[in-house]
C-alpha cells in the first residue's frame, strides 16, 4: 500500500492588540484576555486568511502583522494543494466571502476552523474561538457591540483567493 | 437499506477485505454521517460497511455530478474508492469533507496555446515565494496559467488583438475591467519581471536604487498593483494631474509607446503622461503631496468609529490608495519612454519620496488595518483637511536638501522615540497630549517620519494604531468621569492614573505633578463608592462616546476656561496647577480651590 503523502498543517495565531489586551482587559472588560487572536491557517507552504476582503493568502507570516505570536501544530493532511485550492474557492463563493464577514460571528478565526477541520478533522483551540463570547459577556462589550459590530478586519499583504482555472 | 457487494477489480487493501460473504450483507448497522460540502451539509444514512465507490455513487447521484469530480477527506485523509468506510473509523455521526471539482480538470487548461502573446519573451518559472498568488497551480510555469486564463476568459479575444487601443479612455477602461488583465496584474511575479526587464526601467534603477527597492520590496509592489487595477484610482489621479498642471503636449498616441507590452494599466498612466519636464512634475508632486498628507493626517487622526453601514471605499483608503497610486504612477511613468533626462532624477526622487511616504503610511495606518466606514468625523482636529495640508509643518520638497534635513529630524525624533520607549510613562503622558488638539496635529505630522525612519517597538506600534489611542483617550476620560462619581476608587486603578500624569510616578520629569493628596472626604461628590457605579459611569461614557461620534472633548483649557479665570481672580496663580486641578476635579471650581489650598499649604 502506498504511504501517501502528508502535509503539515499549522495554525498561525496573532495578537492584533499586541500585548494591550492583557494589561488593560481587566481594568476595561473585568476579565483577563490574553490577546484579540487573529489566526490563519498554514499549509502548502502557503498562509491562507479571511477578512473583510475575503479570502487570501500570502507567504507565511507575509502579512504586515509580521510573525506570528504563536504556532500552533493542528496536524496532518493528505490534501493535495489542488484539492485545497478547489476547496478554497467554493468557500469564498459561498460561506466566506468579504461581505459575510463579522468580527463577532464569522469572523478570521471561524474560517481557519472550518479549515483546520476540513484539513485535518480536529478543531483550533477554543480560548481562539470563545474569544467573542468571552468579549460579549461583559457590560462592556455588549455596551459597545455596535461599535464593535462595524469593525472589518483585513490584514493587508495577501492575494485574494480565486478559481484557479477561471471555471464554474 | 442493504448494500449489495459487488468484487471490485482493485487489490483490496490490507485490511478488511471488500469481497464479503454475501450472507453478510444483512443486518449490518446503519450509520448517519455528515457530509459537509463548502456552504452546506446532508446527513446521509449507510451501512458500515459500504465501501467508497458505492459513496461516491450515492452522493454523485444527489449532488448531481461525476463521481470523479468527488473528493471525499475524513480527518485530513483522502478516501480512496477501495476503502470501506469504517476501515477508517467513520462512526455514526461523523462528518466527512466533500469537495466537488470543477468539470475540467484543471490541468486540461495549463497545456493550451502558447500562441498568445507570443511578442513578449517566454519568461522562467519565478515562484520563489511558492504559490503566494493562490491562483495558479503550484507546478506550471508561471507565465503559462496567465495565458491558460487568458485563452478561458470570454473577453480573452480583446486581448489576443495585440494592438491595445489605448487612445479613448473608454477603451482603457474597458481593458482595466478586463479580468484577464486583472488577473496579469495581480500576479506580482509576472509583473516584476515585466516591469524590471523593460530597458527604461533598468536604467532608472541604475540612476536610483530606490526604485528597485520598490519593485523587491514586494508587500509595496503587491498593493501597488493592487491599486493600478483599480480604474477609479487612475481615473482620479489622471484628473487630478490634469488639474494641477498646464497639459501642454497632447495625449502619446499608442505609436508612441513603442510598443508598449504591458498592457492595459501601465498604459493608461503613461499615455497621460506625455512628455515630463520638471515643472510638471513638481506641481503635480506638489498637489499630490498636499492631498497625501491629508491622506497621513487623517489616517492618524483618532476617529470614533460609527456604526453606520461601511460604504466602500472609505475616505481613509481612498486617500491612501491615492498615495500609493502615486506610487504606481511614478514607476509607469519610468515604463513608458518618453521622460527627458532632466526630468529622471527628480522623477526617480520623487518615486522614492512617495515610496517613503508610502511606506509610512503603511506603517501608521495599516498595521492592522482596521477600515472604518465612511464619513467618519475628525473628534480631534476640527480644521478642514484642505487647510491641514497647507499648514502641515512637514512638508515634503523636491530638493535634495530638505530630504537631508528631514532625515536629520527624524534622526532627531528617532531617538526621541528611543527615550519614549525606555521611559513608557513618558509616552503614556505624550498620549495624553494627544486629546490637546493643537499638539496632536504638529504631532501627528511628525509621525509617519517616525516610524519609517526608527527602529519601533511593538509598543509604538500599537501607540500609532489610532484605535489604541482612541482607547487610551476613552480611558482617561473615563477615570476623568470616576474623579467625578466615585473619586475613592481611584487608589484601584492608581497605575494608570500615573501613567496618565494624575499622580506622581517614580522616576518621571513631569513638571506639574504635585503630590496630590488624594484625600477623598475632601472631595465634593462622594457618592457611594459602588462598583457598579464606577463602571456604570466608564460605560455610560464610553457610550455616549459610541452613540454621539460628534462629541468633541475640548481641551482641558477650553473646557475649564471659566474656572481658570475665577481661580485666577482669587489669587491662584499657578496657572498649570490650577488646570491639573480643574482637570482632577472635572471643573469643580471649589474642590479644585480646596486642592490648591492644600497644595499650597506644603
Amino acid at each position: 500500500m502506498e504511504s501517501p503523502n502528508l502535509y503539515p498543517v499549522k495554525l498561525y495565531v496573532y495578537d492584533l492588540s499586541k500585548g494591550l489586551a492583557r494589561r488593560l482587559s481587566p481594568i476595561m472588560l473585568g476579565k483577563q484576555l490574553e490577546g484579540i487572536w487573529h489566526t490563519s491557517i498554514v499549509v502548502h507552504k502557503d498562509e491562507f486568511f479571511f477578512g473583510s476582503g475575503g479570502i487570501s493568502s500570502c507567504p507565511p507570516g507575509g502579512t504586515l502583522l509580521g510573525p506570528p505570536d504563536s504556532v500552533v501544530d493542528v496536524g496532518n493532511t493528505e490534501v493535495t494543494e489542488e484539492i485545497f485550492l478547489e476547496y478554497l474557492s467554493s468557500l469564498g463563493e459561498s460561506l466566506f466571502r468579504g461581505e459575510a464577514y463579522n468580527l463577532f460571528e464569522h469572523n478570521c478565526n471561524t474560517f481557519s476552523n472550518e479549515v483546520a477541520q476540513f484539513l485535518t478533522g480536529r478543531k483550533i483551540p477554543s480560548y481562539i474561538t470563545d474569544l467573542p463570547s468571552e468579549v460579549l459577556s461583559t457590560p462592556f462589550g455588549q455596551a459597545l457591540r455596535p461599535l464593535l459590530d462595524s469593525i472589518q478586519i483585513q490584514p493587508p499583504g495577501g492575494n485574494t483567493v480565486g478559481r484557479p482555472n477561471g471555471q464554474s | 437499506m442493504p448494500h449489495i457487494f459487488s468484487q471490485t477489480p482493485r487489490m483490496a487493501p490490507a485490511g478488511r477485505p471488500s469481497d464479503l460473504p454475501a450472507d453478510k450483507n444483512i443486518s449490518l448497522n446503519v450509520i448517519r454521517v455528515i457530509v459537509k460540502t463548502p456552504g452546506k451539509q446532508k446527513d446521509f444514512m449507510i451501512t458500515e460497511d459500504t465501501s467508497v465507490r458505492q459513496f461516491k455513487e450515492k452522493l454523485s447521484a444527489h449532488f448531481k455530478c461525476q463521481m470523479d469530480q468527488l473528493v471525499l477527506v475524513f480527518m485530513g485523509r483522502l478516501l480512496k474508492d477501495h476503502d470501506i468506510l469504517s476501515q477508517w473509523g467513520i462512526l455514526d455521526g461523523h462528518t466527512i469533507h466533500l469537495v466537488i471539482k470543477s468539470k475540467q480538470g484543471s490541468r486540461s487548461v495549463a497545456h493550451s496555446s502558447q500562441k498568445l502573446l507570443t511578442n513578449e519573451p517566454c519568461y522562467q518559472d519565478r515562484n520563489t515565494r511558492g504559490n503566494s498568488s493562490g491562483v495558479y497551480q503550484p507546478d506550471s510555469v508561471s507565465h503559462t496559467p496567465v495565458e491558460s486564463a487568458l485563452s478561458v476568459e470570454p473577453d480573452a479575444s480583446q486581448v489576443h488583438t495585440q494592438h491595445l487601443e489605448v487612445g479613448s479612455p473608454e477603451h482603457a477602461a474597458q481593458e482595466m475591467e478586463n479580468p484577464s488583465i486583472q488577473l496579469l496584474l495581480s500576479n506580482t511575479d509576472l509583473m516584476i519581471q515585466l516591469i524590471s526587464e523593460h530597458p527604461d526601467m533598468q536604467q532608472l534603477m541604475q540612476q536610483n536604487p530606490e526604485v528597485s527597492h520598490i519593485l523587491n520590496h514586494s508587500e509595496t509592489l503587491r498593493q501597488m498593483l493592487e491599486l493600478a487595477r483599480n480604474l477609479a484610482i487612475i481615473q482620479e489621479i489622471m484628473q487630478i494631474q490634469q488639474s494641477a498642471q498646464n497639459l501642454e503636449h497632447p495625449l502619446n498616441t499608442p505609436s508612441q509607446l513603442g510598443g508598449e507590452k504591458i498592457p492595459g494599466g501601465s498604459n493608461a498612466l503613461g499615455q497621460s503622461h506625455a512628455d515630463s519636464n520638471d515643472q510638471m512634475l513638481n506641481s503635480s508632486q506638489d498637489s499630490f503631496r498636499d492631498n497625501i498628507f491629508t491622506a497621513l493626517l487623517r489616517g492618524q487622526v483618532l476617529e470614533h468609529v460609527q456604526s453606520s453601514p461601511p460604504s466602500p471605499p472609505s475616505p481613509q483608503e481612498k486617500w491612501d490608495q491615492l498615495l500609493k497610486t502615486q506610487v504606481i504612477y511614478t514607476s509607469s511613468c519610468g515604463l513608458s519612454s518618453m521622460t527627458s533626462d532632466s526630468a529622471t532624477p527628480n522623477k526617480v526622487y520623487h518615486t522614492s519620496r512617495a515610496n517613503t511616504v508610502a511606506n509610512s503610511s503603511k506603517g501608521q495606518s495599516h498595521t492592522c488595518t482596521i477600515q472604518q466606514p465612511s464619513g467618519v468625523p475628525n473628534i480631534v482636529i476640527t480644521q478642514q483637511p484642505q487647510e491641514e495640508g497647507k499648514d502641515a509643518t512637514f512638508s515634503l520638497d523636491s530638493s535634495d536638501q530638505r530630504l537631508e534635513d528631514e532625515q536629520t529630524s527624524s534622526q532627531i525624533t528617532g531617538s526621541m522615540m528611543q527615550l519614549l520607549l525606555n521611559n513608557s510613562y513618558l509616552a503614556a503622558q505624550m498620549m495624553s497630549f494627544m486629546s490637546m488638539s493643537q499638539l496632536s496635529e504638529q504631532w501627528r505630522q511628525q509621525l509617519p517620519t517616525f516610524l519609517q525612519q526608527t527602529q519601533l517597538s511593538d509598543m509604538l506600534i500599537a501607540l500609532a494604531n489610532p484605535k489604541a489611542l482612541q482607547v487610551m483617550l476613552k480611558i482617561e476620560q473615563g477615570v476623568q468621569q470616576l474623579a467625578t462619581e466615585a473619586p475613592v476608587l481611584l487608589p484601584w486603578v492608581a497605575p494608570y492614573l500615573w501613567g496618565l500624569g494624575w499622580l506622581p510616578a517614580p522616576s518621571c520629569s513631569y513638571p506639574d505633578t504635585e503630590p496630590w493628596d488624594w484625600d477623598v472626604p475632601d472631595v465634593a461628590e462622594t457618592k457611594g463608592p459602588e462598583c457598579n457605579h464606577k463602571s456604570g459611569a466608564l460605560l455610560q461614557k464610553l457610550q455616549s462616546l459610541a452613540r454621539d461620534p460628534s462629541h468633541i472633548p475640548q481641551a482641558p483649557e477650553i473646557r475649564f476656561s471659566k474656572q481658570m479665570e475665577t481661580l485666577q481672580a482669587m489669587g491662584f496663580e499657578n496657572h498649570h496647577a490650577n488646570l491639573q486641578a480643574l482637570i482632577a476635579t472635572a471643573g469643580d471650581t471649589s474642590a479644585a480651590i480646596r486642592k490648591l489650598k492644600r497644595f499650597q499649604g506644603f
